[in-house]
């Protein structure tokens, strides 16, 4: 009896990303409706907030526009929002049977995520620079310019990997398209209000101030908005040994950078978890 | 190289919470035979299926696809199997096409025959003219074909369906027997797991049967007939309640060879044994002279359903309609994060599972 022979061609690390990456990528462009709903609400928020916020916020602003102090917050709410359909795309792939058969497939598995990943980068990053466009085209003011401008879709891709990584973990745990919605956007709205985000920390109470100094989103609005400002805009660490911007930008990264590391290896493990079952 | 495209030995599959779905079973499948493994619902066919195809690790024993170990090589394993879960599993954003593509790269068909390959398999499965319609419009026979396809794009030389057929309308079903009756005449050996015993019947070369995690019976579909012992001969009475009259003159008389079985039934008489063909007119002479009217009366070669029903002690297979298995049972079994009612995905295994899209059919 002679079976057919297998021919395995490529399957390579980068090939197996690149294979995975292309799938994502067909879907979000399939699905042009979801790209543009999930701007919806931060472009709302843009609009709004500085119609109706900006007046009074201005005095608490040394003179800078409203605009420009609130334009970073809404590119890291974008990031926030996108971050947090990664876990659903996961849902779906549980659901709809393709987790499994990427898992019986002999693509590697790190190469997967990866490349579902760089996906979701990609998304990030298309839809940040639409924000940022349109803020300027409103009025605000990049002191940094166009370097600033990548630096800031850099920051907000960064920002996104603890997100990222916290709703793979909801999605695994609760492998349920709802509950992993409803988890991601129950947290996103208290996260960006008890931050840095809206207006500026001094201006707040004083348990906000204490919340901000620990939630992650202050860090990102800090970072984007002192490479918007191109100066030193932290106050909830203080740091002066740098010079003007890099005081914010040292400490924010590197705190960054480590929830992106914790997060990411727990999301991993989870991952890893649910990919090998759960026998003796 | 090794003769055999599985061999498991004494494998055992334990979940965290202590449940025993699978306890000590062999297997050895030949290299190009079409192997069906039965059993009624939450007997362990699946977790046998996904220990054999790496997506679960066997608690105990040994696994060798392919003449690959399982636990220490399971990417060799992975790249030489083709699978089709239970659940219908295809990317329904993705266009039939698009699968296929997704498919042949994630097992690494070459370049210059992906599109070749691809063609190739559209019309294995009769889907060409929908090709770059998106999965989600396709009704649940069209996804469970295009599934089917995706889990042949790298020629694996060993295929594992796991009731494939499950909740697809006879015609449907149909179809896919053909489909996998045709590449196993190509050489490809088949595991398929299944809960009619039609389907085992109609295309498989040999049978194990699995019960409570065990292996229960095991040959070819007509061995395990003969086990039933013999031909069945059904006679239904004027009046029923003849009956028990009726087994103690088919029993005394010593109509039959040795070993019959001779039972009352609902409407009469049953009768299993080897000469029942050609004992079964004595007894309806016998049962004239004794003046118990006959309105009808049946021959038969046992079917698969009556081997069920003498190893398993069940009537069938498919005992709760067209539930599809549990498999962990109602929550009794956990999977990985403890969800009750889920399978080692995750994936809710309660009930049907038949996602039948609306828009495209045929």
């Amino acid at each position: 009896m002679s079976a057919p022979h297998v021919d395995r061609h490529g399957g390579s690390f980068a090939s197996d990303v690149w294979v995975t990456f292309v799938r994502w990528t067909i879907k979000s462009v399939r699905n042009p409706f979801v790209l543009v709903v999930s701007l919806v609400q931060p472009i709302i928020f843009l609009v709004l907030f500085t119609q109706v916020f900006g007046g009074v916020a201005t005095s608490a602003l040394e003179g800078i526009s409203y605009e420009t102090y609130l334009v970073p917050a809404i590119v890291i709410q974008v990031a926030l929002v996108a971050a947090a359909t990664s876990g659903i795309g996961l849902v779906n792939d549980i659901e709809n049977g393709m987790f499994e058969k990427t898992l019986v497939s002999p693509m590697n598995r790190s190469a997967v995520f990866l490349g579902k990943t760089l996906a979701e980068i990609v998304r990030i990053v298309v839809q940040v620079t639409i924000v940022l466009v349109l803020g300027v085209l409103l009025g605000a003011e990049i002191a940094t310019g166009v370097v600033g401008a990548v630096a800031i879709v850099g920051i907000c891709v960064l920002f996104s990997v603890w997100f990222t990584a916290f709703s793979n973990v909801l999605a695994v745990l609760t492998r349920d398209e709802e509950s992993t919605i409803i988890g991601a956007n129950l947290l996103q709205l208290p996260l960006l209000f008890v931050s840095s985000a809206f207006l500026p920390l001094p201006a707040l109470p004083g348990w906000i101030r204490t919340v901000a100094t620990f939630n992650p989103i202050t860090y990102g609005v800090d970072a984007a908005r002192a490479v918007m400002l191109g100066e030193d805009t932290m106050t909830v660490i203080e740091i002066t040994q740098f010079d003007g911007m890099w005081n914010t930008l040292v400490p924010a990264l590197a705190v960054l950078l480590g929830l992106a590391l914790v997060f990411g290896s727990v999301a991993v493990y989870a991952i890893g978890r649910a990919a090998s079952a759960d026998v003796r | 190289m090794t003769d055999y495209a599985i061999e498991a030995r004494d494998v055992a599959v334990t979940y965290a919470d202590g449940t025993r779905a699978v306890r000590g079973v062999d297997l050895l499948v030949e290299r190009g035979e079409f192997f069906g493994f039965l059993g009624p619902n939450g007997a362990g066919k699946t977790t046998m299926i996904k220990t054999l195809v790496t997506l679960l690790r066997p608690t105990d024993g040994s696994v060798t696809v392919n003449g690959c170990d399982a636990v220490a090589d399971p990417r060799s394993v992975r790249a030489t199997v083709g699978y089709m879960a239970q659940e219908t599993s295809v990317d329904p954003e993705l266009t039939a096409r698009e699968n296929l593509r997704f498919a042949c790269d994630a097992y690494g068909v070459a370049r210059s025959r992906r599109d070749d390959r691809i063609a190739e398999l559209l019309e294995l499965v009769e889907l060409t003219d929908v090709a770059d319609k998106v999965a989600d419009d396709f009704s649940g026979g069209m996804k469970k074909r295009l599934d089917a396809a995706t889990a042949l794009v790298h020629r694996p030389p060993l295929v594992f369906l796991d009731e494939p057929t499950t909740g697809l309308d006879p015609a449907a079903r149909n179809r896919l027997w053909a489909y996998f009756r045709r590449i196993n005449d190509e050489g490809t050996t088949v595991f398929l797991t299944t809960q009619y015993l039609e389907e085992a019947d109609q295309l498989c070369d040999r049978l194990s049967v699995i019960q409570n995690g065990a292996v229960v019976a095991e040959g070819t579909p007509d061995e395990l007939k003969r086990r039933v012992g013999g031909e069945i001969l059904a006679v239904e009475l004027a009046d029923a309640d003849e009956s028990d009259r009726a087994v103690s003159i088919a029993r005394e008389e010593g109509l039959f060879a040795d070993g019959a079985v001779i039972e009352p039934s609902e409407s009469g008489v049953t009768v299993t044994a080897r000469d029942a063909r050609a004992r079964g007119t004595d007894l309806l002479v016998a049962l004239r002279d004794a003046g118990i009217g006959v309105v009808g009366f049946d021959v038969r070669a046992p079917t698969l359903d009556d081997v069920f029903l003498a190893v398993t002690g069940e009537p069938d297979g498919n005992a709760s309609g067209t539930e599809t298995e549990r498999e962990p049972t109602d929550g009794v079994r956990s999977g990985p994060v403890g969800a009750g009612g889920r399978d080692s995905s995750g994936r809710s295994t309660s009930g049907t599972d038949e996602r039948t899209g609306s828009g495209v059919d045929r």
